[in-house]
Formats: C-alpha cells, sequence, structure tokens
C-alpha cells in the first residue's frame, strides 16, 4: 500500500496504549455476553475498521473466531469501499452478512434518485415511516436523505439484531466525531423500542481523536479503503460524499476542519426538525 | 466571579412569568428567585424569532449585519470564543435546529450539544429541558472532576414553551383542570390553528395561550431542577445566572399566531432575570435594555478586557447604564421564502416611544407604550416627535448591502 506515514516510537507506544483501552473495553464485553450474541458493525470505513482489528485482536488473544459481522448495503457504495471489504472478509476470517433493505431497494428499481412510491413499501417499512413522522406519499431514493437513511439503515440494523439474536453490539464511534457524542459511553444499554429489540451498543474507541487514529493505522500497519488516500476524510454514500481536498485524510487540518462536512444527512435532519417545529 | 451560567428559554413571553404579570402561579420557582435577582422591566430582544435573536444573545451584534446568508458569518465574533481563549471553560446545551453546530454556532464551545443527531418525536421534536439538563449534569460532573473547580460558562436552551403545545396532563392541570384535551387534540390545534396562523376562533386561541402557560409551569421545574444541580455541586454560590429568552409568542395580539417577522411587544419584549449569590433583596431596573447587552456583563463579570466588537454595554453598575434606545431588526418573512423576496423590518424603542418600519409596504408605525401598551393606535401621522423616530431606523434600513457595495469598490 503506497501511503505512509512515520510514526516515532514514542507515538507508537502512546497508540498502544489507547489500543490497550480498546482492548479492555472488548474484553469486558466478551465476558458480559456470549460470544454468539455479539456482532460488529463495519462500513468499511476507517472507524468501523479500526474496531473491527482490535476486536480480531481480541479474539487471537482468546483463540475463538470474529463475531459475526454486518454491513449494510445501501444501493450507492463506492467500489473501493467494496473491494477493501471482500479483501479483508476473507483475509481475516470475517464472518459476514450484507444486510439490505430489499424491500425498499425493490421499490425504487435498484435504482438512485428514483421515486419511491410509500405504498410499494411492505408493513414495516411503511411503520417505520410512520414512526418518524414521515407522511409523504413518496420519496426519492437517496442513501444520505434522512427518511432514506433511517429506513435503509435503521430498519436493517435492528432486523439483524433481531434475526442474530444480538444482544451486544460492537461500534466505531468516537467522541470527537461529533460535538454531541462527549456524553457517550463505551456501553449503552438500548431498551426494546418499537420494532428495536434489547442490545447494548459496544465502542471500543470512542477515546481515539481522528488523529490518534491515522497514527494507529500507521503505527500498526492496518489495512484502509484507498480512497481516504486520495483527499477522501470522511466516507458515506458515494454520491453524497465530497472530497473537500486532494491532500490524504491524515493530512488534512483534523483539528480546525469538520471531519464529516461533505456529508448531507445533516441537512435533511435540521429541515426535518425546523419542519416539525412548525417553520415551513 | 467563578462560574456564569446564560439560561435562555425559547420564545417565552415577558408576561409568562408571574413576577412580570404580577399574577401568582404561573413561574412559582422564578418568581421565588426575587431576593436575589435583579430583575429588569424593560428588557428587549433584536429580533422577534431565533434567527433574529442570537446573534444579540452570544455576539452583542445584529442579525442583518454581515450578509444574509444561514450560516452564522465568521466575522461576528462569539462570547464563547472570548472567553476560551482567556481559559475560562465553555459549555452549550440545547435542541434548536437554527443555532446547531451546522450553521456553525459551535465555534469556541469546548463542548456544545445540539442534539441534532438524536432522534426527536413528532409532537416533541426538541429534546426536553429535563433531559437537557440530565446532560448538564453530566457535563458538571465530569468538568468538576477533571478541572478541580476551573470557572466556567454554560449556556442552556430550553424549548420546552415553544410550539407544539403539547404539555403533560399534571401541568395543564395546574392551569385548568377543566381542559380535557387528547395529545392529538393538541397536534390538531398545533397543525390547525397554529400553522396556518388562523385566529378566527378566539376559543381556539384562548385554549392555546393555556396549553403555552402549561408548559411554562414545566419549564419552571427544570429552571428549579438546575439551580438544585448546582446548589448539590456546592458551587451555585460561586456563579451567577442570567434567565432570558430569544423572543415571545403571539396569541392573536396583531393578528397572528407563533412568532413571525413582526416587532410587537408581545414578541420582542423578554423577561432578563439576573441572579446574584450574594445579593440580598431585589433590585428592579427600568433601563431599556437590549439582549445585546448580555455578551458585555459576562466579559465585565469575567474581568476581561471589554471586547470592541461587541454592540452593547455591561449591565452593571446600572446607575452607569448608558444607552437611550433599544434597536431591532430582521427579515419579515421567516424561513424560506423566494430568494430577493427578503424585506427588512426595523424598531427602535426610546423613552415611551416604539417605532417600526416594514420595508414591504414602506409602512411606519408609532406607539405610545405606556397609554397605548398594546400598539393599537399608530401616531406616526399626527405626533411630534415622530420623524426624530424614524431618523434613528432610516440610516439602518438596507445598511449591510450598502456596506457590502462598498467593500466591493
Amino acid at each position: 500500500m503506497a501511503p505512509k506515514k512515520e510514526i516515532s516510537e514514542k507515538r507508537k507506544r502512546q497508540c498502544q496504549k489507547l489500543v490497550e483501552i480498546a482492548k479492555d473495553v472488548t474484553r469486558k464485553a466478551f465476558e458480559k455476553f456470549k460470544h454468539e450474541e455479539l456482532a460488529i458493525t463495519w462500513t468499511g470505513g476507517k472507524d468501523s475498521g479500526l474496531c473491527l482489528w482490535i476486536v480480531r485482536q481480541v479474539c487471537r488473544e482468546q483463540g475463538v473466531g470474529v463475531p459475526k459481522t454486518m454491513i449494510i448495503g445501501e444501493g450507492d457504495e463506492f467500489e473501493e469501499i467494496e473491494e477493501f471489504v471482500n479483501t479483508y472478509k476473507t483475509e481475516w476470517n470475517v464472518p459476514l452478512e450484507v444486510c439490505r433493505n430489499e424491500n425498499v431497494l425493490k421499490a425504487a428499481k435498484y435504482t438512485l434518485n428514483s421515486i419511491v412510491n410509500v405504498n410499494d413499501l411492505d408493513t414495516r417499512n411503511r411503520q417505520e415511516l410512520k414512526r418518524i413522522g414521515f407522511d409523504g406519499l413518496e420519496f426519492p431514493f437517496e442513501a444520505e436523505s434522512y427518511v432514506g437513511n433511517h429506513l435503509m439503515k435503521t430498519v436493517v440494523f435492528n432486523q439483524f439484531l433481531e434475526r442474530n439474536n444480538i444482544k451486544g453490539v460492537f461500534q466505531g464511534l468516537r467522541w470527537d466525531e461529533h460535538p454531541s457524542r462527549f456524553s457517550d459511553d463505551y456501553f449503552e444499554y438500548k431498551e426494546a423500542g418499537d420494532f428495536a429489540p434489547e442490545h447494548t451498543r459496544i465502542r471500543p474507541i470512542l477515546h481515539f481523536t481522528e488523529k490518534d487514529l491515522w497514527d494507529t493505522y500507521f503505527a500498526f500497519d492496518i489495512p484502509f479503503c484507498s480512497l481516504y488516500g486520495v483527499g477522501y476524510r470522511s466516507l458515506g454514500a458515494k454520491t453524497t460524499t465530497d472530497k473537500r481536498s486532494s491532500a490524504p485524510a491524515w493530512e488534512q487540518d483534523l483539528e480546525n476542519t469538520e471531519e464529516r462536512g461533505g456529508r448531507r444527512q445533516d441537512k435533511e435532519q435540521l429541515m426535518d426538525r425546523m419542519r416539525k417545529l412548525g417553520y415551513m | 466571579m467563578k462560574n456564569v451560567v446564560l439560561l435562555t428559554i425559547d420564545a417565552l413571553r415577558k408576561d409568562a412569568l408571574g413576577c412580570y404579570a404580577k399574577t401568582d402561579n404561573l413561574s412559582p420557582f422564578i418568581d421565588s428567585l426575587e431576593e436575589k435577582c435583579v430583575r429588569f422591566n424593560n428588557a428587549h430582544s433584536t429580533g422577534p424569532y431565533t434567527e433574529a435573536a442570537f446573534p444579540a444573545l452570544l455576539s452583542s451584534s445584529f442579525y442583518l449585519e454581515y450578509g444574509r446568508q444561514k450560516r452564522l458569518s465568521e466575522k461576528r465574533l462569539l462570547i464563547s470564543e472570548v472567553l476560551k481563549r482567556s481559559g475560562i471553560t465553555t459549555a452549550a446545551f440545547h435542541s434548536n435546529p437554527f443555532i446547531s453546530g451546522y450553521f456553525g454556532w459551535n465555534r469556541g464551545w469546548d463542548v456544545f450539544y445540539d442534539s441534532l443527531t438524536d432522534e426527536v418525536d413528532e409532537r416533541m421534536p426538541y429534546i426536553k429541558a429535563s433531559e437537557i439538563n440530565k446532560k448538564v449534569s453530566k457535563w458538571l460532573a465530569s468538568h468538576l472532576g477533571k478541572t478541580n473547580g476551573r470557572p466556567f460558562f454554560l449556556w442552556v436552551h430550553y424549548m420546552d414553551v415553544h410550539e407544539p403545545y403539547v404539555p403533560e396532563r399534571k401541568y395543564l392541570d395546574l392551569v385548568d383542570p377543566g381542559m380535557h384535551l387528547s395529545l392529538d387534540d393538541m397536534m390538531k390545534l398545533f397543525s390547525e390553528v397554529v400553522v396556518k396562523r388562523s385566529v378566527s376562533d378566539a376559543h381556539a386561541v384562548a385554549t392555546l395561550r393555556k396549553l403555552y402557560q402549561a408548559h411554562v409551569r414545566e419549564v419552571d421545574e427544570s429552571v428549579k431542577e438546575l439551580f438544585l444541580m448546582l446548589s448539590e455541586r456546592d458551587i451555585l454560590k460561586d456563579t451567577k445566572l442570567i434567565i432570558t429568552s430569544d423572543h415571545g409568542d403571539e396569541f392573536g395580539e396583531h393578528g397572528g399566531l407563533s412568532h413571525d417577522g413582526k416587532m410587537y411587544c408581545e414578541l420582542v419584549n423578554v423577561p432578563m432575570i439576573i441572579w446574584e449569590p450574594d445579593r440580598n433583596g431585589l433590585m428592579e431596573c427600568d433601563h431599556l435594555v437590549s439582549t445585546l447587552d448580555i455578551a458585555p456583563t459576562i466579559v465585565h463579570w469575567f474581568d476581561l478586557e471589554p471586547v470592541a466588537q461587541f454592540e452593547g454595554f455591561s449591565l452593571f453598575p446600572t446607575e452607569d447604564y448608558h444607552a437611550e434606545g433599544v434597536f431591532g431588526e430582521a427579515v419579515d418573512k421567516r424561513g424560506r421564502h423566494e430568494k430577493g423576496d427578503e424585506k427588512e423590518i426595523h424598531y427602535y424603542r426610546e423613552g415611551n416611544l416604539k417605532v417600526i418600519y416594514s420595508e414591504r409596504n414602506d409602512c411606519w408605525e408609532l406607539y405610545d407604550l405606556v397609554s397605548d401598551p398594546r400598539e393599537t393606535e399608530n401616531l406616526v401621522d399626527t405626533s411630534p416627535k415622530a420623524e426624530q423616530m424614524k431618523d434613528k431606523i432610516r440610516p439602518r434600513v438596507r445598511r449591510n448591502e450598502r456596506k457590502l457595495q462598498r467593500d466591493d469598490n
């Protein structure tokens, strides 16, 4: 892999400490839950990738296989991510399940930007739309739109948990991804809700900053998707993720610019809130 | 001063608080704080809705300055930035999309929670004050633990009084025990009456007012919870609190509802109460003050150099407060509108008089707020003071466009 960054011994030791903390969280999860009750969420991106790598390290320590891993097929993926996922799922022996909201994809005729008629959806999807307060008769099939995101990701995630009886799920979230995340915990218990089974979300890499993350990748030679090397800083759906720069992700101004600035989902959520508050 | 808390309550009318309306039982906890408070009886917001009001609250500047873009201009200086560069910890907790990080309001905050990543209910599209308080509590514990009590500036914003009006039974009972409305009924009132701005049914409007008042009771309890949180951690004694709002809410006074681009008192008169730990006995202040003055006051409290860019003045000592009048400005159509269809609306208040200018119809209004507090008799054609009042506003209309043109040339 061409792009490389030199990491000093001192920095490597610092990263090692961060990794140990993450491994401790993981070991705790392994104690709390049975192996078959655990799952990992993977997107092919840098955060879930580090999380997967860490869980895998602990698995090797304990002589067990990697837990069931789910990846969500949004229908709008970068080829480079698909390639990366296919390579490492095999190399690391990851029991991967690609989950898709087939019902929505079918109603959208597997075509991006097509219009989906709510009436063409099954009961479950329609119930979810009602629950989030969407009362329109149709919506455009765009993965980063608020409605699309909810159906393609949230519904699919909940169905995966149900189907596999998952009690603990690993996520690659970090505190510094968004200012509101500071109050997130390593373990977050979610009560059973409408259409969502009770489960605990486990975030071993919460304490990594964006810089810590990249330094760890380089310190331990962890593979990552090539797109990060050509200017993408955060990878969402292909059509709504913009390159903010042509410099590799780890060379961009991590402290002063927004990591997810290239993604459209925030704007949709915002507009939805404004509408609900009577503003449109 | 060690710590400062700015508590802003969205859409809270000044007369919705018992201490201003001179009525019991509207807001018992806030009223009970009286003995340790300075109460400003003539405080104004610089705008009738959140976008127009918050530049004053957090950057002591006016809404129409610095251009019309949705995102906060980089040229505005936020109080959080000023304090943070002096080593004061800054934290913000709110749930209003207009002042979210997406629009650039997260500058200068060590912690900025705007709730956008959380899911909300259609019927309560914000994070409730009680939940906001929990997050504040968690942050406080962490801050005190990590820093051993370094000074902080905490801004908390509650949305509970904002429409849709869907108060819980127990609060509605405190306002009108005979009223029995289901959640569906309340949501219907929201979509049929509030959203459509339909004031023809006086009974419906009166009902809305009661629902609103029930929310005020609810938020009053959250304020109590916040005070308790600070006192339990033994930091209330080192903290000053400012309680105010960004704007009010209309209930048919001028033919409308909610908070549109109008400059009448029900929208721009705001409560402003400052609680001080070592005050003994209520002090009332009748000066005409503005939310523009809040940031300069906070700077003063933290003993920092006055900030040249801030356009307001420190409120203290109150006897030295010199500003004569207060200004406000906004765009008259809130939210979405065609590009180019943005007409300005301005007000200026001095002494008993208030002048309003609406660019859309080139229309002037002048009211004597002592003899006509409801602003129903327009004196602009008869008052000898009209021209001098109008002259205060004239140079401000479209001044930003002119400035941008000058900068270009």
